[in-house]
Formats: structure tokens, C-alpha cells, sequence
């Protein structure tokens, strides 16, 4: 199967298309500062798992897209958890799942950032459903491929 | 936690009962570095140190009737400073696994059992899932620079085969556009399968190693089928 077919992550697919120059991206479109949250299984799990973590990939991509982003601290194989990963968005244990974010917030409120880049479905519907809870309604939660689309020249 | 663990019986602790685990756990020195490091220490008395005391003293029922595996994301923050190396990650999963079906907590296994038998966690019907596709895609050919956009369903031999989230098919489907429009922008020969779309295979969450298996070998079939030669899978 692994000869059979390639497969590709969606990092490697978004800087294949800007490296060759199949897409064009706009630096100037977000006039905001932005940070970018490592998800657990594309990051640490992906470096434990298989022997790559996804870190470096997302950040060149952020670069291609935004002026101004920062780094949350700690980060990397360091990362804190969402709280919206293992299922915990749909297995009702809601009171938990959003009391177990409250590292990860005060991490972003930390950057003063307007806006938050991740890669990850469960991430992206976590930081959507408690950003008000935590008095950041104004936090715009971007896929990094969303970001990508919004940049493109066409 | 459960009620019954407050009550245990000493003298019953049977320490081999995981010994066939491959996990480490009976390697633990109870350093605390997994506690203090877990963002979920403290909810509902949970740390990772105490699961995995439970799995090396033997109390399985407790352990596999607590709320505390399911409370835990399976992050490894905590596997990634443990000294001695316990994959309590994997071990999470597999207290996970041991659950009966219907008592899985939430709607996880009701979508495991959906996805076996329908190919996607909604149940969505073919026609409605092309309907919807189509739909988003007659938006996107309404804005500038993207005219004429189509979505290519069932494309043989295309270049890449894309899964598909189902929330983007039910409650978000805008975020379908975002890779459709860059995939026009670059040119790209690609493609969604109509059936076995289903990108998010909530077996992972359930400690399922079957349904995984028949969902990604699913996938693999709609490869074989449309002759595609690179697999994208987001989820």
C-alpha cells in the first residue's frame, strides 16, 4: 500500500504549492498579531510516534502568510494541551473539557495575539466553543489552510 | 471517579492482571513528573500518576469504569517527561478499549457504529452529501477570481484524494472552502470519493483498532477504485 500510493500531510502539501511557486500569498492581508497553537498528535505524538513532529513546517507556512506572529511559551514537545483533543468534544465531559483549557488560554492571553493558527479540526472546535467562556470573544481561530486561502493571490 | 473504587479490597489487588501490557506501567517510580506536567491533574482527581498506580496495583474494574481516561486527551505531556519511559498515552487508550460498547460516554461510539455501517459518523445518504458538496462548490464559482469552479467527485486518476471532515459536511460547511480554493489556485488534479468520504475515524478515541481498521482500509478501496495516486487526510 505504501508503494502503491503517496500520501502527503497537509504541511508538506501547502509548502510543496509555495515552494514551486503554484500559489501566491499575500504578507499584508492581517494587519494582527497572530500566534499559532502545536497540536498534540501533529507535533509531540507525530516526533514520539513516528519520528517527526510538525514544527518547524507550520511556522514557515505562518511566515509566508503573516508579518506578525509569536510563539506561545512553552511550545513544541513542550506544548500544553487544548483540552479538545481524544474525543473529549463529543464524549459530554463538557465542564472538564473547558476547565482543562485554562493553561492553555492564559498561555495565548500571555501574546496579546488577535488571532490563533492551528492545524487541527478538534483544536480549531475547542478554542471556537470556550473562547467566550474565557473572555476572548474577539480571538479569531484560523485552520492554517483557512489562512493560507485568505492569503492567496490569484 | 467511580463509587465502587472507594471501596477496594486489599487483599484482592491482583498485580498481574496487566502484565501482558506492553506499557511500562509497573516501571513507574512514582516521581509525580507526569502529575505536575499534565494539564488535567486536579479535574475530578485525576493525575496520570494515579491512573497508572491503579494499573500496576491490579484494579482493573475501577480503572476501566472511571470517568479519568476519557478526561485525559491522551496529550503525552506527561510521557514526554517520564523518566522511565511508560507509554502512558497508549495506555490511556487501551484502559479506553476495555469499556463496554454502550457505555463508551457521548455520542463516540454511536459514531464509530454509524460510520461501520453507513461509511461516515452522520449517516448522511450519498445524494445528500453530493447535494451539499455541490452546493459550497456554486458558491465558491461566485467569487471573483474562482469562476467556474467545480468539485471533482469520483475523479478517476486524479492526482490527490482528499477526506472530508463530517462537521464540514454538516454545522461548518465554509470550511470546505478553504482547501478547494487553494487546490484551484495551484492547479491541482483532485478529487473526493462520494462514498466512505469520512475522514475522522473516532475509533482512535474509543481504543476501536477494528473499526479503525475497516475505516482506513475503506479508504485505501476508494484509491484502489479511482486510481488516485496521492492521499490526503487531514482529519
Amino acid at each position: 500500500m505504501f508503494e502503491q500510493f503517496g500520501f502527503v500531510t497537509v504541511f508538506d502539501l501547502l509548502i510543496r504549492y509555495i515552494k514551486k511557486g503554484r500559489i501566491k500569498l499575500d504578507r499584508s492581508r492581517f494587519d494582527v498579531m497572530a500566534t499559532y497553537h502545536d497540536p498534540c498528535n501533529y507535533g509531540r505524538k507525530a516526533q514520539m510516534r513516528f519520528g517527526h513532529g510538525f514544527f518547524d513546517e507550520p511556522r514557515w507556512i505562518l511566515d509566508q502568510c503573516l508579518e506578525n506572529w509569536v510563539d506561545l511559551y512553552p511550545n513544541r514537545m513542550d506544548q500544553i494541551c487544548c483540552g479538545g483533543g481524544g474525543g473529549t468534544l463529543v464524549n459530554g465531559y463538557d465542564d472538564e473539557r473547558i476547565f482543562y483549557a485554562r493553561k492553555k488560554i492564559d498561555q495565548i492571553k500571555a501574546t496579546g495575539a488577535k488571532m490563533l493558527v492551528v492545524p487541527c479540526h478538534s483544536c480549531h472546535g475547542q478554542f471556537n466553543s470556550i473562547k467566550k467562556q474565557y473572555g476572548l470573544e474577539d480571538l479569531q481561530v484560523k485552520y492554517l489552510w483557512e489562512l493560507v486561502a485568505d492569503c492567496l493571490i490569484l | 471517579m467511580s463509587e465502587s473504587s472507594a471501596v477496594i479490597d486489599l487483599d484482592r489487588l491482583d498485580h498481574t492482571k496487566f502484565k501482558s501490557w506492553p506499557y511500562s506501567q509497573d516501571y513507574c517510580i512514582t516521581c509525580g513528573l507526569c502529575a505536575s506536567s499534565c494539564p488535567a491533574s486536579g479535574i475530578d482527581g485525576f493525575d496520570p500518576r494515579k491512573l497508572i498506580r491503579m494499573i500496576s496495583l491490579g484494579l482493573e474494574d475501577a480503572v476501566v469504569e472511571s470517568r479519568w481516561p476519557w478526561i485525559c486527551t491522551m496529550c503525552a505531556k506527561c510521557e514526554n517527561v517520564c523518566p522511565m519511559e511508560i507509554d502512558i498515552a497508549d495506555t490511556v487508550r487501551n484502559i479506553r478499549s476495555l469499556r463496554e460498547r454502550e457505555s463508551v460516554p457521548g455520542i463516540l461510539h454511536k459514531g464509530v457504529t454509524a460510520a461501520l455501517e453507513t461509511g461516515n459518523n452522520l449517516r448522511l445518504p450519498k445524494e445528500d452529501f453530493i447535494f451539499i458538496l455541490e452546493d459550497v462548490a456554486e458558491e465558491i464559482a461566485e467569487e471573483p477570481g474562482f469562476e467556474g469552479f467545480r468539485v471533482a467527485i469520483d475523479k478517476k486518476g486524479a492526482n490527490i484524494l482528499t477526506t472530508i471532515h463530517n462537521k464540514l459536511v454538516n454545522t461548518h460547511t465554509e470550511d470546505l472552502k478553504h482547501w478547494w480554493k487553494i487546490f484551484h489556485a495551484a492547479g491541482e488534479d483532485w478529487t473526493v470519493p462520494s462514498e466512505n468520504w469520512e475522514g475522522v475515524s473516532w475509533g482512535y478515541f474509543t481504543g476501536d483498532d477494528d473499526a479503525m481498521k475497516i475505516t482506513a482500509e475503506r479508504i485505501y478501496g476508494q484509491m484502489q477504485k479511482l486510481e488516485v495516486k496521492n492521499l490526503l487526510w487531514p482529519e
